[in-house]
């Protein structure tokens, strides 16, 4: 009998799973998962309302949400939408392909295999609640230890549910070809998600074999009209129209893996333009002519004539000038070049969409209570909602950006051009940046759309100015400084990344500890309200942050590797 | 003129790299050639500023190129051999950027440059294509075409021809001859010989970091006159054969070693004839010694 790990399916599951292990992605989306079950188990309304932090209503409640929120449904496309398009991206398919291996082994291997990374990184986030079990702290109520739930709800709530988003991810990547299809269906998945879970509420039914996430068939308890007694011995269990979604879904998987079987050719597909044409040469094309004059003629290719035509072109003079003005020239070349390549990222797809969406989500759907005017709340509350999403961009672009022309292998060529270190470095400064504060513009915008959909108006653009340009700017500016330094002085991206996300997880864990001081809270977390803004300590906070970027900046420049 | 003195560089892991390398390049086309892991590529980093030596010293025209290193940028155009480009790119906005760089900061003299520099690699009608898309031999004669920008004074190709075609080779062969004025230096890294035969007018063979010879290819050719033999030897006999000659090649026809062997002053047997030497049999010879 032949032995299943040795099988062709075998060999590209465990591939995709050796590649994922190799990215960064699924590492960050694990520690991303298991922050939130920290911080849905201690801070969330369990313990302010009495329920018990395992019990079989909370497990459930959490692990719906964490299926619906978080973005998991665009993440599940991230992962899934492109393990086939990569092979052709990177040309190894006629590696893969000039290999025995069927349509079916390849196309399974590939959809399990990162599907099996999908689903490994969701369950970081019940295996986080369910080892959170044994370390209740005081006040926090809780079960004996339980672990079939977790297991039971994880499986019925977010793998079934993730494998047909996956399913669907996956062959519409596979058949287009195009990850960028897949990842434009996945930023609309919210919205037309939400706007088909309105327009059906009025048709019931219709939500067992069209809903994904089965949001439709959960019961209707409301956990704030219950007491806390009830809810902690509540056992959720599982209505027939859900069991028959469930299945109705897993159906559906098969039928769509089906599909891609079906409609995937192993060969690369042609395009158009690189058709070889084949026509009947023209006149013009060929020029009859003798060798001597005499009765044997033959045809000369005029073709050929062009093609020396080319070698005659001469390369014109061109001035190379040298002077502070052409320094700036370089600059803003380098800048724009460095802006563009941040924005061709696939991941910004993704995430510059749910940094918008998750900033005014509270702004967009509930009570908005003015503070000062309506403008200076929805400012202050983009800015606070930003902030978390800024770091964590500007720590990722900034270590794209430091090493992407090592990883391209075209820094030899960029190095051995006359542009200065400070050139080299700025612009990759500059670059993220510009793309972190474009950003903010975009929720400055959206948030003012809001306000004017939602009648809060009249829109106050100087509130929005004020807040973004002491809080935000500053803050972007001193974050980015100071991992282009890190980046700089450890000369490793990954390693960069860690100690980025370490300092910034200890200082906020310091500022919610009580330890907060304008000196070392360059993102003034909690340290602001809008009459302060004009005040003298925030303003010298300010300066004295720009100064530290400064610091920062010439830190990196002196370090930089490449020969002054 | 191109002056290096006793260059020398040994990397962390304790590889001598380059053990007191010293040369001097006219312009013209200057060939440089070894055998995988000689040093090439360490010596052109140098040169090309990417590397600091340990010792020794780099001039041109009087100018210490390794201590004005962006004196050295300036006039500096630099294929390497191993490169990449940004994916994302178009060929066109590949040199647009790399020209900026280079400070050809007008824009009608710098488009103009780009345009001829992509009509001349063949890549004019592929310029609003994304590099991603870029096959090897494209790739490759865009990199030709970045190391020409703004009339380098001192070019430095590492293995250029490395994936083109041989229509593309002879083409590219003609316009680094042509690049190399009387005032350019262009030295050409390889281990393709019939590069260097075809194209330079000087050359050098490193192996170990070391220089084992530096003339030009006549010399070189003329120094073997008299003692290249080709014959058959049968096939028993070839390991001892080998082991007494300095042999170059051999290759098995009709049952028999057919064999080119360097012998000076000496008739390797009786069946052998003198054969005209060429610069692989100098470059072998050096390089098997």
């Amino acid at each position: 009998m032949r032995n299943p790990f040795h099988t062709p399916f075998a060999a590209v599951f465990t591939n995709e799973v050796l590649l994922s292990a190799r990215r960064v992605a699924p590492y960050a989306l694990m520690m991303l998962f298991s922050a939130n079950a920290v911080l849905w188990w201690g801070w969330g309304p369990a313990v302010a309302k009495g329920w018990a932090t395992n019990s079989d209503f909370y497990i459930h409640r959490n692990l719906v949400g964490f299926s619906f929120i978080l973005g998991l449904p665009i993440l599940n496309a991230v992962i899934m939408g492109d393990p086939v398009v990569r092979d052709l991206r990177l040309d190894v398919y006629p590696l893969i392909f000039s290999k025995p291996i069927g349509r079916g082994s390849y196309l399974l291997g590939k959809f399990f295999g990162n599907f099996f990374v999908l689903v490994c990184c969701q369950a970081v986030f019940a295996i986080t609640l369910f080892v959170l079990q044994w370390v209740p702290f005081s006040g926090m109520v809780t079960l004996p230890v339980r672990v079939l739930p977790y297991v039971r709800h994880f499986f019925f709530v977010v793998v079934i549910s993730h494998l047909v988003l996956a399913a669907f991810y996956f062959a519409v990547g596979t058949l287009s070809r195009n990850a960028k299809i897949v990842f434009g269906l996945a930023v609309c998945f919210y919205p037309v998600y939400i706007t088909y879970l309105l327009l059906l509420k009025s048709i019931p039914g219709v939500g067992v074999f069209t809903d994904p996430l089965n949001l439709q068939s959960q019961s209707g308890l409301d956990p704030w009209s219950r007491s806390a007694d009830f809810l902690n011995q509540y056992v959720v269990s599982y209505s027939a129209s859900s069991y028959a979604n469930r299945v109705w879904m897993i159906a559906v998987s098969a039928i769509i893996l089906f599909v891609v079987y079906s409609r995937f050719a192993i060969a690369a597909r042609t395009k158009p333009s690189e058709m070889t044409v084949l026509r009947l040469s023209s006149a013009a094309e060929i020029v009859p002519y003798t060798l001597d004059g005499g009765s044997s003629y033959q045809l000369l290719d005029s073709t050929n004539d062009a093609m020396f035509d080319r070698d005659r072109v001469e390369l014109p003079k061109v001035s190379a000038t040298r002077s502070p003005a052409t320094t700036l020239s370089k600059l803003l070349a380098a800048v724009g070049m460095e802006f563009r390549l941040l924005r061709a990222e696939r991941s910004l797809i993704v995430i510059a969409p749910l940094a918008i969406v998750l900033s005014i989500f509270d702004l967009a759907f509930y009570r908005v209570v003015p503070e000062i005017s309506y403008s200076v709340t929805y400012a202050s509350g983009t800015a606070k909602a930003l902030l978390l999403f800024l770091v964590g961009m500007i720590v990722f672009y900034t270590g794209e950006a430091m090493h992407r022309d090592r990883e391209v292998k075209i820094e030899p060529v960029v190095w051995s051009t006359p542009a200065p270190n400070i050139v080299l470095l700025l612009s990759k400064f500059l670059g993220t940046v510009v793309l972190a504060l474009s950003l903010v513009v975009g929720v400055g915008l959206t948030a003012t759309v809001i306000q004017l959909v939602r009648g809060h108006t009249p829109v106050d653009f100087s509130a929005y100015l004020l807040v973004y340009g002491v809080v935000l700017v500053p803050g972007v500016l001193l974050v980015t400084a100071f991992v282009v330094a890190l980046n700089i002085l450890l000369r490793n991206k990954y390693l960069a990344y860690v100690l980025a996300i370490g300092t910034s997880a200890g200082l906020f864990y310091l500022y919610s500890t009580g330890h907060n001081h304008w000196l070392y809270n360059p993102l003034l977390h909690q340290l602001w309200t809008y009459p302060d803004l004009t005040n003298q300590t925030i303003l010298i906070s300010r300066l004295y942050f720009l100064t530290l970027t400064a610091a920062f900046l010439m830190l990196a420049l002196l370090r930089h590797e490449r020969a002054r | 003129m191109l002056v290096i003195r006793d260059l020398t560089k040994t990397y962390s892991s304790g590889v001598q790299a380059l053990g007191g390398v010293s040369l001097d390049l006219s312009p013209g086309v200057f060939g440089l050639l070894g055998p995988n892991g000689s040093g090439k590529t360490t010596l052109m980093k140098i040169v090309a500023t990417l590397l600091e030596p340990d010792s020794g010293t780099i001039q041109m025209n009087g100018a210490d190129l390794i201590a004005r290193k962006d004196h050295t940028r300036r006039m500096l155009g630099y294929l390497p051999q191993d490169f990449g480009l940004y994916p994302t790119l178009t060929a066109w906005q590949m040199l647009d950027y790399l020209a900026k760089l280079k400070g050809v900061t007008n824009k009608k003299e710098r488009h103009a440059l780009i345009g001829a520099l992509l009509e001349r690699v063949n890549l004019w009608s592929a310029r609003t294509q994304r590099l991603g898309g870029f096959s090897g031999g494209m790739r490759q004669r865009l990199g030709i075409a970045q190391a020409l920008i703004g009339e380098p004074a001192l070019i430095i190709v590492d293995e250029p021809t490395a994936g083109l075609d041989p229509e593309e080779r002879v083409r590219f062969h003609n316009l680094l001859s042509e690049t190399a004025s009387e005032n350019t230096v262009v030295i050409l890294s390889t281990h393709i010989v019939s590069d260097v035969s075809n194209l330079c007018t000087s050359m050098a063979i490193i192996r170990q970091g070391k220089i084992l010879s530096a003339c030009t290819p006549r010399q070189a050719v003329d120094e073997l006159k008299g003692s290249v033999w080709e014959g058959a030897v049968p096939r028993e006999q070839l390991t001892a054969f080998n082991s007494e000659f300095n042999v170059i090649s051999s290759r098995m026809f009709d049952g028999q070693a057919r064999v080119r062997v360097i012998a000076k002053g000496k008739q390797p047997g009786e069946d052998f004839s003198q054969a005209e030497p060429v610069l692989e049999d100098y470059y072998f010879d050096l390089v098997n010694r």
